[in-house]
């Protein structure tokens, strides 16, 4: 009889099965039972996946457009019933070309398209050259009046709880808290569509309730560099390189790209003091 | 002839109870909420009625004034109005009016014309078919009359005086013919009759206690002691007089007023009084079958000094829908977002509601899954609620105006609450075909033109080699295009618009203005961002 725990025989630890088969629990001595057969969670219910796999969506994703995007994001699409976060530098390095073909589609099928909060104003006639029906977009200010007792994303909340809207495009303001996107969050599940929230770079330092998050750059004309921050899913370590819908013309572009080339052989130096500092919420 | 008597007991507490003021909610608690205040109608030194938390303190309809503010010194004490009491017995007469076209308001009898009974008749006979029997109606009118918040005894029988007097004293009975009815009355106290109430004493001492007991007695006897009136409704409620009843008529607009009991001085207190007077438009539209489409409501404030204008001081708010509706709820929710932000000059005395725009149409199916006209429903009803919350000018649409110039050439417009999304193969409303892919082709047809553009266009700093924006110089790609336009209006522009390219990869619109030329004005300026 071992007087002491120590003197018992180290307890056998289950194999780590490459293969997915559930580990045989074994007891400390006693040998392993017959190996049960190959579970693949993805089988069992949209909700599962295995750490290395990309997730799954319980309703069919809103296709992108972009090959190379649907194939690195969960679900081949962008999610609907969650937000999706956006990251920019600035407004204006693409975002509304990568999201036009998912959009159009969305007032194609008859539902309603949301915008809240417009960073800038936005021109008719090029949302018209992209595709958009611009009579049936409505664009809601919730910030340009201060009403007492309401805050700026009430109007957000109440289009995603309504359930009728077909997709949401909101740019919220800076340094916002994580409860009030948690908030958002649970109100977009009863949101039938994509709700994408464009927020500052400086957000990606903090966790978000959002499911998906995107870092967009711009990179070269018409081009668009995303790095997906997170994902239900493997983090994906290098950034994907999409190629916009164009707004240059080819010689326009060759231009751009043979431009590169003296820049970087005598970059010039930026003048000092020349730091600009955007203030603008 | 089958008719249903409405008695409400407790009409004057509560339409009393409407008049009070809600305590504000960032008051600290200064007593009970209204629901359960102790309330008490008092007539000259007496008390007439007592609500039951007025009853738990040991309040009783007789005693003196005095007394019963000693035992309750929080007792809320105030006057039985007919005016009052009247408008409400209309609404309820109204909401009836749903199910058959045959309703009374009971008048006061001819021997004590101050006393009203507070009793609505419905001659339901023809409509039991439609309601499928005499249950099913009693439960859907009670259902339809519960939103009005007042107690009722509900009797049926085959006069109407009988149903009347059996309301006073039963809360539900049915009797299904007239030997019923008969029944049922001869056990009634005599001093249900309105002259029966006066003579009293005197039919007491003469043992005359149940109107059984009258009809034992000669009827001339009876005439000449007491007068024709003790005949004529004894009659009357048994079934031996024909009793006419004119039928009541639905007034063209709807016009209800409610005096204040206290004064409100924020817009949230006047939500209680307005969710009344809400209720008797929805059932005044219910007995019509119609939809609102805008209605008023009138605050009447006091008067702060004896130099205001003559006259009432009126606050009016109109709010207009964009789906007429008979939510009350909604309607509701619509004024609580109108009301909360509207500065009250003075404190408010009586609030009015007015309707007279109504549409007559088939009620909205209510249907199990979401459906193409229900989701427009729900849209409209979010935009309304934004609009009401945000302001109109908050909410807008978007158009394109053929205009050369940029910052132009987007008109902006309210958008109303009505949407109508188009859809794929419609009449081509806003859908184009789809522009041709390549640029350059595109650019034959129409110009390119960047996603965002400045309020105001921004003013580059210059240098030898070009403009900077943020400190780097740009890269200019493609160009110029030149607007020259704007001589009709004082906004003339002559502009050489360039596409550059920022260090960074982001694609910007700049011009150079030609105009104005003198040397010192900065002539490089950023309209856009391709977004």
């Amino acid at each position: 009889m071992p007087a002491t725990v120590a003197d018992l025989p180290p307890p056998r630890l289950p194999a780590v099965a490459s293969s997915g088969a559930v580990p045989a629990v074994a007891s400390s001595g006693a040998p392993a039972p017959h190996r049960t057969p190959i579970i693949r969670p993805e089988t069992l219910h949209p909700a599962l996946w295995f750490g290395h796999q990309l997730g799954r969506h319980a309703d069919a994703a809103l296709p992108s457009g972009f090959a190379a995007l649907d194939a690195q994001l969960p679900g081949r699409g962008w999610p609907r019933r969650a937000l999706t976060e956006l990251l920019l530098p600035q407004p204006g390095v693409g975002e509304i070309r990568l999201l036009s073909a998912s959009l159009v589609a969305t007032q194609r099928a008859g539902r309603l398209v949301m915008l809240f909060d417009p960073p800038m104003a936005l021109s008719a006639a090029a949302l018209a050259q992209l595709g958009f029906d611009v009579e049936q977009l409505l664009v809601i200010h919730t910030r340009s009046r201060l009403i007492a007792g309401t805050d700026s994303l009430w109007a957000l909340e109440q289009a995603l709880k309504s359930g009728h809207v077909g997709a949401v495009l909101a740019w919220l303001p800076p340094r916002l808290r994580a409860e009030r996107l948690r908030r958002l969050q649970l109100a977009a599940h009863a949101h039938d569509g994509p709700a994408f929230v464009l927020r500052e770079m400086s957000a990606a330092q903090r966790p978000t309730a959002a499911p998906l998050r995107l870092a967009l750059r711009a990179s070269g004309a018409d081009g668009l560099a995303v790095r997906v921050l997170k994902r239900r899913g493997p983090p994906l370590e290098t950034p994907l390189q999409l190629a916009l819908p164009p707004v240059l013309g080819e010689t326009a572009r060759q231009r751009a790209s043979e431009g590169l080339a003296p820049a970087d052989a005598a970059p010039r130096a930026p003048l000092p003091a020349a730091t600009f500092v955007n203030l603008a919420p | 002839m089958l008719w249903i008597a409405l008695h409400l007991p407790l009409l004057s507490l509560e339409t009393f109870a409407a008049t009070l003021v809600e305590p504000a909610p960032s008051e600290p608690e200064e007593g009970p909420p209204a629901a359960s205040r102790a309330l008490a109608l008092a007539d000259a030194h007496c008390i007439v009625s007592a609500n039951s938390a007025a009853r738990a303190l040991g309040i009783k309809p007789g005693i003196k004034r005095a007394t019963a503010l000693a035992l309750a010194p929080q007792l809320t004490l105030g006057q039985a109005a007919p005016a009052r009491d009247a408008q409400a017995l209309i609404a309820v007469a109204h909401a009836a009016l749903a199910f058959t076209p045959h309703v009374v308001i009971e008048p006061p009898s001819a021997a004590q014309p101050g006393a009203s009974p507070h009793t609505v008749l419905l001659e339901v006979q023809a409509s039991l078919r439609y309601f499928g029997g005499l249950a099913a109606l009693r439960r859907r009118l009670r259902a339809a009359l519960a939103p009005l918040g007042h107690r009722l005894n509900m009797v049926s029988a085959a006069t109407p005086l009988g149903a009347a007097l059996l309301a006073r004293e039963h809360r539900e009975l049915d009797c299904v013919d007239l030997a019923a009815t008969r029944r049922a009355l001869s056990a009634m106290p005599v001093w249900l009759l309105g002259p029966g109430r006066a003579h009293w004493e005197a039919l007491q001492g003469m043992g005359l206690r149940t109107l059984a007991d009258l009809k034992t007695v000669p009827r001339d006897g009876l005439a000449r002691r007491f007068g024709e009136l003790v005949l004529s409704e004894f009659d009357r409620a048994l079934g031996q007089r024909p009793d006419p009843r004119e039928p009541l008529s639905l007034p063209p607009a709807f016009a209800s007023r409610l005096e204040l009991f206290a004064r409100a001085d924020t817009g949230a207190q006047l939500l209680h009084g307005a969710a009344v007077l809400l209720e008797r438009l929805v059932a005044w539209l219910s007995a019509q079958h119609a939809f609102v489409r805008r209605f008023r409501l009138v605050m009447e404030h006091e008067k702060r000094s004896r130099r205001d204008a003559p006259g009432p001081s009126l606050t009016t708010l109109e709010i207009a829908l964009a789906e007429p509706s008979r939510d009350s709820a909604h309607l509701l929710m619509l004024l609580r977002e109108r009301l909360a932000p509207l500065q009250l000059p003075a404190p408010t005395l009586e609030l009015a509601l007015q309707a007279d725009d109504i549409a007559k149409r088939a009620p909205p199916n209510a249907e199990l899954f979401p459906t193409p006209a229900s989701e427009l429903e729900g849209l409209t009803r979010l935009i309304e609620r934004l609009q009401a919350r945000l302001g109109g000018a908050q909410v807008l649409r978007m158009a394109q105006v053929p205009e050369h110039r940029p910052e132009l050439a987007t008109a902006w417009r309210e958008a109303d609450a009505q949407m109508r999304p188009s859809r794929a193969g419609s009449a081509g409303a806003g859908f184009r075909a789809a522009s041709p892919r390549d640029p350059d082709e595109r650019r034959l047809s129409q110009p390119v033109r960047p996603v965002w553009l400045m309020q105001q266009p921004e003013p580059l700093t210059e240098r030898a080699e070009g403009p900077l924006l943020d400190g780097q110089p740009l890269q200019f790609l493609s160009g110029p295009e030149r607007i020259e336009t704007g001589w009709w209006d004082a906004a003339l522009v002559e502009r050489d618009y360039y596409i550059a390219q920022q260090p960074g990869g982001a694609l910007v619109w700049v011009y150079r203005a030609r105009l104005p030329v003198a040397a010192q004005a900065p002539c490089w300026f950023l309209q856009g961002r391709f977004g």
